[in-house]
């Protein structure tokens, strides 16, 4: 049954502009327009703040995750230009890096796969794209794409690292030769995929569909398929789902999810990749699901119990 | 003399027009009106003729139309229509909609079409965007300009085909296309709103504005502070164009009270009086525009049409053309143009920023003299000079007397006060300078005056060196070292030329703090999520929205705004056209007044919504309740939400699975068992259906020739595929890796031949970093890992080359080999039909299983990660870094890894127990003993002295 286990208050003083849960389910970090990043252990139902990280001095857009094998780390972004990564040392949290090489808002941070390393990738409203890499001798090397979106870069995310093409044409016990590879969204209304060649960020591909602002974009995890999948939302009220069987991803064709009435700010992808989350402007929270034949249909108010996403946002609302 | 000329022209009523728009276009022969319902095409060569019509389907008004300037183009016309433009076709007499540009999510305002690329159309609208189109994709727009500001006019430049002006309010912005993000100058042109914007015709740098406040003024943008001439109006000017003769201009008036609809056509050298008045339309002027002319015409024909509802044509003769540039040759005065242009190219680069109407002026008494009939020549050019000058500056006033050869000039700056008499010799400008001499009541310390005074002889004297005016440059100088005097003084916010200055600021940078959030810098920052949804973990969906009792201040129907420029609106208290129409005053609580904030005067995000105070639902139960005292929640609640039960992967089957290699039925039939327990019957079949095709009466007999192997039956190997491809398309990677473990498993290769030759997979890693070891290999989980594959990776039987993939690096290595034996070939092709499990597919098979083993990993269950990762055929990634050689205890012989290469023993001996150490170990790096890591850790736990007895200390020794 799909059932709320737990409701977390986080006390902020602002309204909240991201929540993000750990690796594992145990943590919660919520970063809010009171320019405040919080954490809570959320396990066992429980909600006991463990850290509330001051440092930024404009509302907090975004925060995430890294992968645990680096320890708890957490990055967010700001309005005030700067990114801030957070690491957890015996029990407190402190600054691990400020980033202040954007010269606007900066809207997105996303942790690339851990295959790659702590490396991390920032959208800004500059237009830029920055990548941050701790390198061996615990520096962060910078390398930064320029005007990727002109008026401004709203979302990046990485694609789950995989083989490039098929999946043969690995030579035996050698490392396999993954390709960084993430997607961005911006002002100019396009997706791009970019590709680390060389060491040098190129882009890859320019996908074309939406009339506004995209405002967010999601590579889908791998399941070991071959399909690449993204999803891309937009101010213009649509969901888009692009995917790739070519194996040197080249071809991308569009699918239109949905076309919503308000601006659609996020989409985000269940672990197996076959449910996609879409929430708006218009403050609900739908989920969306392919069905063997290909179709996406909404299943958050469908019966069986799993109607439970409007379902619980109305219950919310009660309590308060 | 209006009526002179007036009576020349055409009149033709459109009784039913209802015409917004009109445009002719540039072969001069049509003119289309742009009604609600119709399109009328007007032969403009007859043009009382029934006009031709082209329908449209619109409860817009036509905003603006606008046929292509290109003669290639020529029967191409652009209409907007609301927040859309629609390109027409009019070919042959009939016209029809081509296609549509969509993008803009407001009204436009204007549209132009490039005077340079034929594709190239610029639209503004108040959304605050500009775009650039290229009728060649009409998807989207080529570039976007953000303005931040919504805009009124656009309009390219005629000599460059880059650049672009728009206006905002009382701004104007010139824009780079090529430099979209933002606009290359800045003019703050008028006080009040802009009406008409337009470019010279022959010079990239002059435009016009017409505007609200009752003037017409002219600019270069190269000196965007001033403009270089003002052309007062009583009344608002609502258009002012140049005419395609030199030195005219037409102005449309915003009609007043009394009702004036004459167009008025002015010389731009002498703004007094008009040269012209075209008298006859009964209602206000809606649009006019130059009909182009056959070549060898002398005549000029203005289009106009009128809210009267008549289409006026007038005929402009060279006699009036030649009005507009005063008594002057034609000839003579293109000549000057020409040069006034050059010299302020020119002086635009001199620090003093000399406005060139010296020079021009030069001319004019040179080609000129006699003009003005009183006077001597020289009295008459400094009376010239005089009444050239162009001094609107503000705080500055100029007296001119030119019968007495002098001037005064006063300034007022700050506390300061400035008098300055000047005297001009007889003999000025040639080779002879202008005295200059403070009077009272200057205010400036005598200091500050001998400085100026030296400033303005020695530009004095540089200009008549020339024999070239200089009371304008002159002036000017004085202007900025008062300025810049003052600047140092008073700081910068307080000093009064910033107030005449007001677009310097607003280009600072920013500063770090953040009270201009909300501020029209953040036109390129998106409008902040206050909801959102988001997967984590495995099973979770965490979502926030705002709370309920936070409405948005705009009505639902509007859509959120996109940037957050947006906010600015609600931080000043501004209602937006928009909310003033849709909702009533009373229900607009901006949050910035409520009482928890009100002390804070920075805008948030929370300022687009307001607050409920009473929810409707409890209003009853809770009344009496002090609402107003209550602190009031912005940020809602986070919840998180089980929603695993929509995954196609279970964490309850995760638990229950097994994988035993010794017995396959019984894995089988018990995973069946625990699919069941879950309610999922299909995998329950699916499991009995794999322990039928893994049965032992399945198992494929090792000759070729005794019967065909079950893994070519329907119900073999292809079923399976089927099975595989069915829960490919669920994304139930946990049902993929375990079906692909099972039948890897059902089939082991016979030698344990490990065709990856590990050596690596068990490292030796120092006392302490047992914990961090996992970092070097790139999985938390290195532990578990590193045994497993040492054992199991063999499944890959290398004794066979696969037949099926190229570059299967097998081919490397066997490739080569030599099929002596036809029989050994059909034993190996027999080898690969035996198993269910494609082998082509194996790579694809281990991404399943690490996918999964990814997700085990999630869930904690790493003892069931590592049992599925067994059956994965390719190697682990190699160990990176430091690897520790190890002696054989047995032999003494150099060996890597675990295992002997010589006597075939595992190396190393734990110091403690003294068995050869099989997993984990550690050791010291100074005297090399070392053992099974949990047997160094109890040990290290109590000494510090090595457990071997070679009195190393260890702890201390190691740099661990």
């Amino acid at each position: 049954m799909v059932s709320v286990i737990n409701t977390v208050d986080t006390s902020h003083e602002d309204m909240i502009h991201d929540a993000q849960m750990d690796y594992y389910g145990t943590r919660l970090a919520t970063c809010s327009s009171d320019r405040t990043v919080k954490i809570f252990d959320v396990r066992n139902g429980g909600q006991i703040l463990v850290a509330d990280l001051r440092g930024h001095e404009g509302p907090v857009w975004q925060v995430a995750w890294a992968h645990p094998m680096f320890g708890n780390i957490l990055a967010s972004c700001s309005y005030d230009r700067k990114v801030i990564i957070w690491k957890e040392e015996n029990g407190a949290w402190d600054k691990m890096y400020e980033y202040t090489g954007h010269e606007s808002s900066v809207n997105s941070v996303c942790w690339g796969p851990y295959e790659f390393g702590l490396i991390l990738a920032c959208g800004s409203s500059d237009g830029a794209i920055s990548l941050l890499t701790l390198t061996g001798d615990q520096q962060w090397d910078v390398k930064k794409i320029s005007n990727a979106h002109t008026i401004g870069c709203n979302a990046v995310s990485w694609a789950p690292a995989v083989v490039p093409g098929s999946l043969i044409d690995q030579p035996s016990g050698q490392k396999p030769n993954y390709v960084k590879r993430f997607v961005s969204g911006g002002c100019d209304n396009l997706v791009k995929l970019w590709k680390e060649e060389d060491g040098q960020w190129k882009e890859d591909q320019k996908l074309e569909a939406h009339s506004d602002w995209v405002r967010d974009v999601g590579w889908a995890p791998s399941i070991g398929l071959p399909t690449s999948t993204i999803a891309s939302c937009s101010q213009d009220g649509r969901v888009f789902i692009w995917t790739c069987d070519d194996p040197a991803g080249n071809t991308w064709t569009a699918k239109l999810l949905h076309k919503f009435n308000d601006v659609v700010w996020h989409v985000s992808w269940s672990i197996t990749g076959n449910i996609l989350a879409v929430s708006g402007g218009d403050n609900k929270v739908t989920l969306w699901k392919e069905s063997m034949d290909g179709q996406w249909a909404c299943i958050s108010d469908v019966s069986k119990g799993q109607g439970a996403v409007s379902a619980i946002t109305d219950s919310q609302q009660n309590e308060q | 003399m209006a009526a002179r000329w007036s009576s020349e022209n055409v009149v033709v009523e459109f009784r039913d027009a209802q015409a917004t728009a009109m445009s002719v276009d540039c072969l001069g022969s049509h003119a289309v009106l742009s009604g609600r319902r119709f399109l009328y095409m007007v032969n403009l060569e007859a043009p009382s003729e029934a006009p031709r019509k082209i329908g449209r389907h619109s409860k817009w008004d036509v905003g603006t139309v606008q046929w292509n300037p290109h003669r290639s183009e020529a029967h191409v016309f652009a209409a907007s229509s609301n927040q859309r433009v629609d390109l027409y076709f009019w070919r042959d007499g009939c016209g029809e909609a081509h296609t549509s540009l969509q993008g803009h999510t407001r009204v436009i305002s204007d549209l132009d079409w490039s005077w340079f690329d034929p594709e190239l159309l610029v639209t503004s609208s108040v959304d605050t965007y500009i775009y650039i189109w290229d009728t060649r994709d009409t998807r989207k727009p080529t570039v976007a300009l953000s303005a931040v500001a919504g805009a009124a006019q656009v309009k390219w430049n005629r000599r460059n085909q880059h650049l672009l002006a728009s206006s905002h309010d009382g701004d104007v912005r010139i824009w780079d296309k090529r430099k979209p993000n933002t606009a290359v100058e800045y003019v703050a042109a008028h006080l009040s709103k802009i009406h008409g914007l337009d470019w010279h015709p022959d010079n990239e740098f002059i435009f016009a504005t017409s505007s609200q406040d009752n003037s017409v003024r002219f600019w270069d943008y190269r000196q965007p502070r001033k403009y270089l001439n003002i052309l007062s109006c009583q009344v608002p000017v609502w258009k002012a164009r140049y005419t395609p003769f030199s030195n005219g201009l037409v102005t449309v008036m915003v009609p007043q009270l009394r009702r004036e609809n004459s167009l008025l056509l002015w010389s731009t050298l002498d703004l007094n009086s008009p040269v012209h008045a075209f008298v006859g339309h009964d209602d206000v002027v809606l649009e006019f525009q130059w009909r182009p002319q056959k070549q060898g015409s002398k005549d000029s024909q203005l289009v106009t049409w009128s809210r009267d509802q008549t289409l006026r044509i007038w005929r402009v003769d060279p006699q009036l053309q030649k009005l507009c540039v005063s008594d002057m040759v034609e000839e003579l005065l293109e000549g000057m143009t020409l040069t006034v242009e050059s010299e302020k190219s020119l002086t635009s680069q001199e620090p003093e920023g000399q406005q060139g109407v010296g020079p021009a002026a030069d001319i004019l008494q040179d080609k000129d003299a006699g003009r003005l009939d009183s006077g001597s020549g020289l009295a008459q050019t400094l009376q010239q000079e005089f009444s050239l000058v162009n001094l609107q500056i503000r705080n500055v006033n100029v007296e001119m007397d030119a019968m007495n050869r002098s001037c005064v000039v006063s300034a007022h700056f700050g506390s300061h006060q400035v008098h300055l008499v000047v005297k001009f010799p007889v003999q000025y400008p040639n080779n002879a300078a202008p005295s200059f001499q403070f009077v009272s009541p200057t205010t400036i310390p005598s200091a500050m005056k001998i400085k100026i005074q030296k400033i303005l002889t020695d530009t004095s004297l540089q200009k008549v060196k020339r024999n070239q005016n200089c009371l304008e440059p002159c002036v000017r100088q004085l202007v900025s070292c008062l300025e810049s005097d003052m600047t140092q003084e008073d700081s910068p916010a307080s000093g009064p030329f910033v107030l005449s200055n007001p677009v310097t600021p607003s280009l600072q940078a920013f500063s770090r703090v953040t009270s201009t959030y909300g501020s029209y810098q953040d036109a390129n920052i998106p409008f902040p999520r206050t909801s959102g949804a988001r997967f984590c973990g495995t099973g979770c969906l965490v979502y926030f929205t705002r709370p309920i009792t936070m409405h948005r201040s705009v009505p639902p129907t509007e859509p959120t705004p996109r940037s957050l420029s947006a906010l600015s609106a609600y931080h000043s208290g501004v209602l937006t056209p928009m909310k003033m129409r849709s909702e009533s005053q009373s229900t607009l609580r901006l949050y910035s007044g409520s009482p928890t904030r009100s002390d804070k005067e920075t805008v948030s995000i929370s300022s687009f919504y307001y607050k409920e105070r009473k929810s409707r639902r409890f209003k009853t139960k809770r009344e009496g309740v002090d609402y107003s005292s209550r602190p009031i929640k912005l940020a809602g609640k986070v919840i998180i939400q089980q929603i695993s039960c929509l995954l196609p992967v279970h964490k309850t089957l995760g638990e229950s699975y097994i994988l035993n290699m010794n017995d396959i039925q019984e894995t089988c039939q018990k995973n069946a068992a625990a699919a069941l327990t879950v309610g999922r019957r299909d995998l329950a079949k699916v499991w009995a259906l794999a322990s039928a095709a893994t049965s032992q009466d399945l198992s494929p007999d090792s000759d070729p020739d005794t019967e065909t192997p079950w893994a070519r039956h329907p119900f073999g190997r292809h079923l399976l595929e089927m099975l595989l491809d069915h829960y490919s398309q669920m994304s139930d990677v946990q049902t993929l890796a375990m079906l692909c473990s099972v039948f890897q498993a059902q089939a082991p290769s016979p030698d344990g031949y490990s065709l990856y030759g590990h050596h690596s997979s068990r490292l030796h890693s120092r006392y302490p970093s047992y914990t961090s070891s996992s970092v070097n290999s790139g999985s938390c989980s290195s532990t578990s890992d590193s045994i497993t594959v040492s054992t199991w990776n063999t499944v890959r039987d290398p004794e066979h080359p696969n037949p099926w993939g190229e570059s299967s690096p097998d081919d490397y290595r066997y490739g080569n080999h030599g099929y002596t034996d036809p029989r050994e070939r059909e034993q190996e092709l027999h080898d690969m039909n035996k198993r269910l499990l494609d082998p082509a597919n194996t790579l694809q098979f281990d991404d399943f299983k690490k996918c999964y083993g990814e997700i085990l990993y999630r869930w904690g269950l790493r003892d069931k990660r590592a049992n599925v990762l067994k059956f994965t055929s390719s190697p682990p990634e190699p160990h990176k870094g430091i690897e520790f050689g190890v002696y054989c205890c047995h032999c003494r012989s150099q060996a890597r890894g675990t295992q002997c290469a010589v006597c075939k023993r595992l190396t190393f001996q734990c110091a403690i127990c003294h068995v050869a150490v099989r997993g984990l170990s550690n050791f010291c790096l100074s005297c090399g003993h070392g053992g099974h890591t949990s047997h160094m850790m109890d040990w290290f736990r109590r000494q510090d002295e090595c457990p071997a007895g070679c009195g190393c200390h260890c702890l201390l020794q190691s740099t661990f």
